[in-house]
């Protein structure tokens, strides 16, 4: 159980961090007549204990400490505190990024049941709940309950894309519900399957088999037939949830369409969770189907550059972004699905810089709609002057994301480089490289256009083009900031990033 | 482990029968009849996981779940929305005739194989003995039909529908694959199973109302 010399701990905080948010959004609900004030006060504060928990849990598995709660219902190793805190620390960000922006939403008339005004408790009750169940799924150990964490933050999250209940979020909000739901049922079979597989092997008694960190030491008595089915319908599950190509096509209709505090949420945060459910189950049979990991990085080499191709010819900003993170979610998968401690440790170190830049590059162009109206690449131009502090966050995480020195996306991506070149795959290291070039061309060049260049001719706004508010710019420099600095000081996640690859990359590797 | 007190000629019935109603559930264009058909499915495992409840008695929690869950709840909001939009499902991609050969097909061909081949899919020595065997296959045949129904259906409360064959089979397989699952688990799956088609049909009134029909090919607003 503990073969890598660590330290198991009971704790209570698994169960606050995400305990807290749940209770906080059925708080909101509950007090919704006080007004805009209490549902972001509430949604602020809830946020904000979630993520003091994940520091504390982070830096005790930066130590190896492993916490439990539960018996061993939950458990938070290093590579749970990991999610855990992109979770919370762009969950608290978002929200304080989602304050002026959808009161400036709510303003605005639009269909739907009630005005939009009426539905703004349901709106913060709904980010608290998604909150809550990604932490959920990233601490719990139970595999039945992580199948029913994932669907969970589907369920809390489809309403949220459809929230603005126009003919084009309610075609996003719906094909979002049904394709991820059909997709998860693929899950729950692979899910059940390890579970049946796991309990009849004979070397764990009841309750025991549905625990993950148990089922890794039976795992080589699974028939590898079996294994096999299990982990094609993991993948086929999580991988939709991923947005990992083929099952990609429900993402960039809802990481477009929902407003932007969610489209922040879903392509900052919960596409890494699914990711992470993926690589905790799947990696159960690694040492025993070694074929899997080939598969695999074939599958995150395809997906990177799909994504990117159908990126290059995107003309609606949040649609660009959105098919980028389909590309980038490729090289995460690419990187942990090496098997080594190296590739695992690159993945990781990419899910987490991309969880980053991702949600700077998204609030960024949700400043830009805040200001202007439009996300249409071609009916902006020159917004530099007016709006400085988002052209240059934008231009960070723009940067950040196609692999630029000094920037954190630099960093991890040359490691996934390393990795897949030590592994052999010199195939794979291309196509990346290739790959990471045009994402440059895919990012920078409407960056330019949007900012930089002369506004199309025929723009004629109604009221001139202004800055965003401080609570708006305020978690776009701090995430700019953290792109920076985890470029320039990349071992400041050692220890968590560390601990974690050695959990998915075998010791030492 | 002892499979005697369950009358096997008892579970074989049933078990076809609610093959057969996946079958109906699929091809039937009046929506309310489809729903009906769904209505006696639910039945029927809330039947089969009794008769399986002698062996392991467990199992009478998942029946109650089951009859709460599928029989109740789903067709009860099922109802309300198809009252609410349109009765007739929009025609799907195959005609009736095909259709229903290539459903029969699916049906008979899928059971046989996966009766066969089951040590492949259940690792346990229970789920590779009779009525558990049987089950596995009806499980497996009830999930390849509700997929094929999400593949070839365009009407979206048909969809809804054909989610909860799929849903249906995997729930029929964990009788065979994991009995020893705790209720809390089972209660978990069971209860977001509910709130997921509530939400889509919510969402899909909403559709209905924007675009006029439940037909999803005509959600083309993001495709320009």
């Amino acid at each position: 159980m503990s073969g890598l010399g660590v330290v198991e701990m009971p704790s209570a905080l698994p169960a606050a961090c995400f305990l807290i948010p749940i209770l906080a959004g059925f708080a909101v609900l509950a007090g919704g007549r006080l007004g805009f004030r209490w549902c972001q006060l509430v949604t602020m504060l809830a946020s904000g204990a979630m993520a003091l928990s994940a520091l504390d849990m982070a830096s005790q598995a930066w130590t190896g400490t492993i916490l439990t709660t539960w018996g061993n219902e939950l458990r938070v190793d290093a590579l749970s505190a990991l999610v855990v805190l992109i979770v919370s620390v762009v969950g608290v960000l978002a929200s304080a990024y989602s304050i002026r922006y959808m009161e400036h939403a709510a303003a605005a008339e639009g269909p739907g049941p009630g005005t939009r005004a009426q539905r703004m408790p349901l709106f913060h009750a709904l980010v608290l709940w998604f909150l809550g169940t990604m932490a959920w799924a990233a601490v719990t150990n139970n595999i039945i309950m992580l199948w029913a964490a994932v669907e969970a933050t589907t369920l809390s999250s489809g309403l949220l894309v459809a929230f603005f209940w126009d003919r084009r979020a309610l075609e996003a909000g719906y094909k979002y519900m049904m394709l991820l739901t059909v997709g998860i049922t693929f899950a729950l079979f692979g899910c059940v399957l390890v579970y049946a597989a796991a309990a009849a092997t004979g070397g764990l008694t009841g309750h025991d088999a549905l625990l993950i960190s148990e089922v890794r030491g039976v795992a080589a008595a699974i028939p590898s037939g079996t294994a096999l089915i299990a982990v094609s319908m993991l993948l086929i599950g999580f991988g939709t949830k991923a947005g990992l190509a083929p099952f990609h096509p429900w993402l960039p209709d809802a990481h477009a369409e929902a407003p932007t505090p969610v489209s922040v949420l879903l392509s900052g945060v919960m596409i890494k969770v699914a990711l992470y459910a993926l690589a905790r189950t799947v990696s159960i049979f690694f040492p025993q189907i070694p074929a899997i990991t080939v598969f695999a990085v074939g599958m995150g080499v395809f997906t990177m550059l799909l994504g990117v191709v159908l990126a290059l010819v995107q003309e609606d900003l949040k649609r660009l972004l959105a098919y980028s993170s389909v590309s980038q979610m490729g090289y995460i998968l690419a990187g942990v699905a090496l098997g080594t401690y190296l590739g695992a440790y690159g993945g990781l170190f990419h899910l987490l810089n991309h969880a980053l830049f991702k949600s700077l590059l998204f609030m960024c162009v949700g400043a830009v709609v805040y200001a202007t109206g439009t996300r249409r690449i071609g009916e902006l131009g020159g917004l530099a002057r007016e709006m400085p502090v988002t052209s240059a966050c934008f231009l960070v995480g723009a940067l950040a994301i196609a692999g630029f020195p000094p920037f954190n996306g630099f960093m991890s991506k040359l490691t996934i480089y390393l990795a897949l070149a030590q592994s052999g795959l010199w195939w794979a290291v291309a196509v990346a490289v290739f790959t990471s070039v045009l994402t440059m061309v895919a990012l920078l060049r409407p960056a330019v256009r949007v900012f930089w260049a002369a506004p199309a001719a025929e723009v004629a706004r109604a009221a001139p083009v202004r800055e965003v508010p401080a609570l708006m710019w305020g978690p776009m420099v701090v995430l700019a900031a953290l792109c920076l600095l985890l470029g320039l000081a990349p071992e400041l996640a050692y220890g968590l990033l560390h601990n974690a690859a050695l959990l998915l990359g075998g010791a030492g590797g | 482990m002892n499979a005697l007190p369950i009358s096997e000629e008892l579970v074989r019935t049933l078990s076809m029968t609610v093959v057969i109603t996946s079958v109906l559930t699929v091809e039937l264009r009046r929506l309310k009849l489809s729903a009906v058909a769904y209505v006696a499915q639910a039945l029927l495992i809330v039947a089969l996981l009794v008769s399986y409840a002698r062996v392991n008695h467990a199992l009478y929690w998942w029946a109650g779940t089951a009859l709460v869950t599928k029989a109740v709840l789903i067709p009860w909001f099922l109802f309300r929305y198809i009252r609410r939009t349109q009765e007739m499902e929009v025609p799907p991609l195959v005609g009736f005739g095909p259709s229903v050969i290539v459903a029969a097909v699916l049906m008979t061909g899928f059971f046989r194989l996966t009766h066969s081949q089951v040590d492949l899919l259940a690792p346990s020595a229970l789920a590779q003995a009779e009525v558990f065997r049987t089950n596995l296959a009806v499980a497996s045949t009830v999930f390849v039909l509700g997929l094929y129904s999400l593949l070839t259906r365009r009407d979206a409360v048909k969809l809804v529908i054909a989610l909860c064959l799929l849903e249906n089979g995997v729930h029929l397989s964990l009788v065979s694959l994991a009995p020893g699952l705790p209720e809390t688990a089972l209660f978990g799956i069971a209860s977001e199973v509910v709130v997921t088609v509530f939400i889509l049909l919510y969402v899909i009134e909403g559709v209905y109302r924007e675009f006029g029909t439940t037909d999803t090919f005509r959600l083309r607003e993001l495709q320009r």
